[in-house]
């Protein structure tokens, strides 16, 4: 059985340790995601399964047989680089059929296997084609094919998407995600583009600095970030840092460093304790009329600055006591909003989040590296 | 399993690799670096004997002009000759088969005859030759100093002819050994500093040209930048003295003979075979730079002058590095063309003799004499300092150092940057590779075309040629076997400290003067008494060409992305494998240059050659042997051989390295 069991894997390169004793579980047959910042040891973390670096300490099982001292060829992972890789001086055929012949395969074997991936990828009509001829689909549905034929069982799949125009990207993702489950393979997707992360993931793995930060569905990983960090990452978020005054039933209440109140959803901290809410800026409500509300979440501003970003529109709030918050509209509301407009924000108490404050204040656990 | 599949298999374990790695990294420490820098601890082990021979004057001896003697010299039936002033003499010979004169000083020592200095010439037919056996001090019998004897000897073949023996006293000179080191070594680094001042002031304009600018025939003069490159620098001696200089005996017809300085002509000869050297760093590193910054300065209102001093010239400090380095190490290790420079310009006298000396020469001629072991072993000594910590400075000075380049003169760089500026510019770089290039490199078939024939004796340039092939060609073989893996490891060993330390070591041998290397190579092998001339002549050779192959193999490893064997390898695919199938392909073409040049320089070179060895005949030792000996038309004919068989290589290289860039 495919799966992949890791134990407090370490990875050092002098004194800057990349992975920080990891330990992770993968299923056979999970479609699971790595999602995190540029720096957070993604790729270091494939390369360490496919063997192609040492760790420094821990160790990695497949199909619970440790392979710490096996060399790449013999672990059976599929490996696809952020580049492909394709062998620049051989053609699709030969850059497909490499691995069973590496692996000493009859020629038969060989044909067949060849024949039915790049069949499986549609390229077997392009098969005298060389990686500079093919378009960037063609080239990774290439080195796909590649790394399938070569008789693992498992896919590490670093960035595959990166070097694709956005169109593109959109429509491999699914592809890549229905190829890898209709040949029962177990797959780790290392990426730092959080959409296409919750997209295609059964799971998601947020690595930061090393660490295993967050596991969850990619709904969970939405809705109940278990950091600031994610919460701010995985879509984007406004901040609040102040200290918990009361936890109802249904809210709690926490009070900023100005002294202005916010009801949040309820949270298990003990009250008194330095926290921060956060919500993300498409859950921030903003419309046009001013709420005469007496809602504590309620407040008006106006607009400072949009970002016109076509699908929505990314707005810059400065509110009347000063602060300045972020909403983000869909296209056909955006419209609507000119620069200069007098707006009432809105924040929902269940979408604003409750988290203990982290230490060195929100600013830097928000850093990216 | 096939048998080939188990040696694969064997082979691509790791301990193996491990252990093959080690191995090549043992051969290169013990080798090439060691036997390299092996003359460094004579100044542990030698000092006393430093001391003693080279830093101590020798006893005072009393010049007595009266005792001068007179020759008066016969030679078979013919008349007496020319009687010249003081020690030297010109023998007259007619003969109708090879006679071997040889000349020999005798010194007294206890009462014993001891050789202290032997030359030997074959003549035949009818002309003169002259023997300088004069007492002052260029001689520099630092041993026997005394009195002596000298005697000129005849030999045709049937037996001694005839024998003069004359009594000459020989005075020690008041210069020590040592002032004779210092000489010879400041006119070496005055030589290369000068050489690469000229190269650089001359192939900056040049580089610009073939990168910046497009014009008709670009393709065909880039190609003759490269020429020298492939002419053994022993022929370039030969053909540039004969353009140049003022050579006793010798004039062929279009010669200049513009300068009767050796000195002149030494750097107008390092000149011919550096400028390549500079101006290809120069442009390698022109291409590189973006020409938008070129354009966003002129776009801002900088006339061209002022962009190129201070945008570009400013970015360019890493080629300015590798060029100033080539040209001056080179500069300073060439031996056989300057060898036969001098010997052109001094002919007929001993090499010890000549005004002046570079420290290769020198070098050259204390092993030639024999003897002279101290000596040597500190030249070579001084010389591999000096040039490492003088390399070491070059590149921290220009790599600190900030010229002035800010300030801007919009007037004058205005002015100079339009109308005929630039035109004389390109003309003058054009002049240049022409006349100090080109022609002097060629200038040895106008000298056969036009020159009167002489015998040839083509069957000690062949075995020369077949012994330098011998040389050239298992150096080749080890060098790709051990720096084919060596340049892997330095590229991709995971272990960086030690590859930083190798990938530094390993241009030692190529920034090290020759002679020096072979100095201390001597001394290492010989050390351990294995007496073997042609192996100790390939060690030499395999030293100072193994960074060739693995500077080249090691370029081609770094433009490698290592994902593709990364790749390979999770695909299933053994090391070997790995290595035979997509590694190789894409590096084999610089292999394949890598082999072709330490190839060429093995077959050129000329110093490291005469320095490990006294009787070693490779083709450029042959070559000069001719030249100092006086016979020009059979030298001329030898350099013309040799330059063709370059050529083809150098032709065969250019030809595959371009197809490796068009892939």
């Amino acid at each position: 059985m495919p799966e992949i069991h890791i134990k407090n894997l370490k990875k050092a390169f002098g004194d800057l340790v990349a992975i920080d004793d990891l330990t992770i579980d993968v299923k056979d047959g999970e479609y699971l995601t790595i999602l995190g910042p540029t720096g957070a040891g993604k790729t270091t973390l494939l390369r360490l399964i496919a063997g192609l670096t040492d760790q420094t300490s821990g160790s990695i099982f497949i199909d619970g047989k440790c392979v710490d001292d096996l060399p790449p060829e013999r672990r059976k992972v599929a490996f696809l680089s952020q580049t492909y890789s394709l062998f620049p001086h051989m053609d699709v055929w030969e850059n497909t059929t490499f691995g069973p012949i590496a692996r000493g395969w009859n020629p038969e074997q060989v044909e067949i296997i060849g024949r039915e991936m790049l069949e499986m990828v549609h390229l077997y009509d392009r098969k005298d084609a060389y990686p500079s001829e093919l378009s960037g689909g063609m080239q990774q549905r290439n080195a796909l094919a590649r790394a399938l034929s070569a008789d693992a069982k498992i896919l590490l799949l670093d960035e595959p998407l990166r070097a694709l125009d956005a169109r593109l990207r959109l429509d491999l993702r699914y592809e890549l995600k229905q190829l890898s489950k209709d040949m029962g393979m177990t797959t780790i997707h290392v990426t730092h583009d959080q959409e296409e992360a919750l997209t295609i993931s059964d799971r998601i793995l947020v690595l930061r600095d090393g660490k295993v930060i967050q596991s969850g569905t990619p709904k969970e990983i939405f809705n109940k970030p278990a950091i600031p960090f994610i919460h701010h990452f995985v879509g984007e978020a406004n901040f609040i840092s102040g200290k918990l005054l009361e936890v109802g039933d249904e809210y709690s209440i926490i009070v900023d460093d100005d002294g202005h109140k916010y009801r949040t959803q309820k949270t298990d901290i003990k009250p008194g304790s330095r926290v921060v809410t956060g919500i993300k800026t498409e859950f921030t409500l903003m419309t046009k009329d001013i709420w005469e509300s007496e809602d504590i979440n309620n407040f008006t501003g106006s607009i400072e600055r949009i970002l016109f970003l076509g699908r929505f529109s990314d707005f810059e709030i400065k509110l009347d006591n000063g602060e300045i918050v972020h909403a983000r509209l869909p296209g056909y509301q955006a419209n609507k909003f000119e620069d200069g407009d007098k707006v009432n924000i809105h924040y929902s108490p269940q979408r604003l989040l409750v988290f203990p404050e982290p230490e060195g204040g929100i600013k830097k656990a928000l850093e990216m590296v | 399993m096939t048998l080939s599949e188990k040696i694969s298999d064997f082979i691509s374990r790791k301990k193996v690799i491990k252990g093959w790695y080690a191995l090549v990294i043992i051969f290169f420490i013990m080798l090439v670096i060691v036997p390299t820098l092996f003359v460094l601890t004579y100044a542990f082990t030698g000092w006393d004997e430093i001391q003693e021979t080279v830093m101590k004057a020798p006893p005072e001896i009393q010049y007595t002009p009266t005792h001068l003697p007179v020759y008066n010299i016969r030679f078979t039936s013919q008349d007496i000759i020319d009687v010249t002033e003081s020690y030297s003499l010109e023998v007259e010979y007619d003969t109708d088969r090879d006679t071997t004169l040889n000349h020999t000083v005798y010194l007294l020592d206890d009462g014993e005859k001891v050789i202290e200095f032997q030359e030997e010439f074959i003549v035949n037919g009818t002309g003169s030759i002259w023997f300088n056996a004069s007492a002052n001090d260029t001689y520099n019998y630092f041993h026997h100093v005394g009195d002596g004897y000298q005697t000129i000897r005849a030999d045709n073949g049937t037996g001694l002819i005839e024998e003069w023996e004359n009594e000459v006293t020989l005075r020690s000179g008041d210069r020590l050994p040592w002032d004779m080191v210092k000489d010879a070594l400041i006119v070496s680094f005055t030589i290369a500093t000068i050489v690469t001042i000229i190269d650089f002031t001359a192939g900056l304009p040049m580089a610009w040209l073939m990168v910046r600018k497009d014009f008709r025939g670009k393709k065909y003069i880039d190609t003759l930048i490269d020429m020298p490159l492939a002419i053994p620098t022993a022929a370039l001696g030969f053909s540039t003295a004969m353009f140049w200089a003022v050579t006793p005996g010798l004039n062929p017809y279009g010669s200049l003979s513009l300068t009767s300085s050796p000195f002149i002509l030494v750097i107008l000869l390092h000149i011919v075979f550096s400028y390549p050297y500079m101006v290809r760093s120069l442009s390698a590193i022109l291409h590189e730079i973006d020409i938008n910054y070129e354009v966003a300065a002129s776009t801002l209102g900088a006339p061209p002058l002022t962009v190129a001093r201070t945008i570009t010239l400013p970015l360019f400090r890493a080629g300015l590095v590798t060029g100033i380095i080539l040209c001056f190490a080179r500069s300073l290790s060439e031996t056989g063309g300057t060898m036969a420079a001098l010997a052109m310009m001094s002919p007929a006298m001993g090499e010890l003799a000549y005004p002046m000396k570079t420290g290769p020469t020198l070098i050259g001629a204390w092993k030639h004499a024999g003897g002279f072991e101290p000596h040597l072993a500190f030249t070579a000594m001084i010389l591999v300092i000096i040039t490492l910590i003088l390399l070491v400075i070059i590149k921290i000075v220009i790599m600190k150092f900030k010229m002035p380049l800010r300030k801007v003169f919009p007037g004058p760089e205005r002015l100079l940057s339009k109308g005929v500026f630039p035109k004389m510019k390109d003309a003058l770089s054009f002049i240049f590779m022409f006349l100090v290039l080109l022609i002097p490199s060629f200038f040895i078939f106008s000298f056969v075309l036009t020159g009167e024939p002489s015998p040839v004796d083509w069957g000690g340039f062949w075995g020369a040629m077949r012994f330098s092939f011998l040389v050239a060609g298992v150096i080749t073989v080890i060098n790709l076997i051990f720096g084919v893996p060596l340049a892997i490891y330095i590229v991709r060993g995971t272990n960086k400290i030690m590859t930083n330390i190798l990938d530094v070591l390993v241009n030692v041998p190529l920034i090290v003067p020759t002679s020096a290397l072979g100095i201390s190579l001597g001394m290492f092998w010989g050390s351990m008494d294995l007496g073997m001339t042609t192996l100790l002549v390939i060690s030499a050779h395999l030293a100072f060409t193994f960074p060739l192959v693995v500077r080249n193999v090691a370029g081609a490893m770094e433009e490698l992305d290592p994902t593709y064997e990364e790749t390979a390898r999770t695909l299933g695919a053994k090391p070997m494998f790995v290595f035979r199938k997509i590694v190789f392909p894409s590096i084999k073409f610089s292999v394949l240059a890598g082999a072709i040049m330490a190839f060429t320089r093995s077959l050129g070179e000329t110093g490291a050659t005469l320095a490990v060895v006294k009787e070693a005949n490779t083709v450029p030792v042959y070559i000069v042997g001719l030249v100092k000996a006086g016979n020009y038309y059979p030298a001329a004919l030898a350099c013309i051989a040799l330059i063709f068989i370059s050529f083809i290589t150098m032709m065969a290289m250019r030809y595959m390295t371009k197809k490796a860039g068009d892939n």
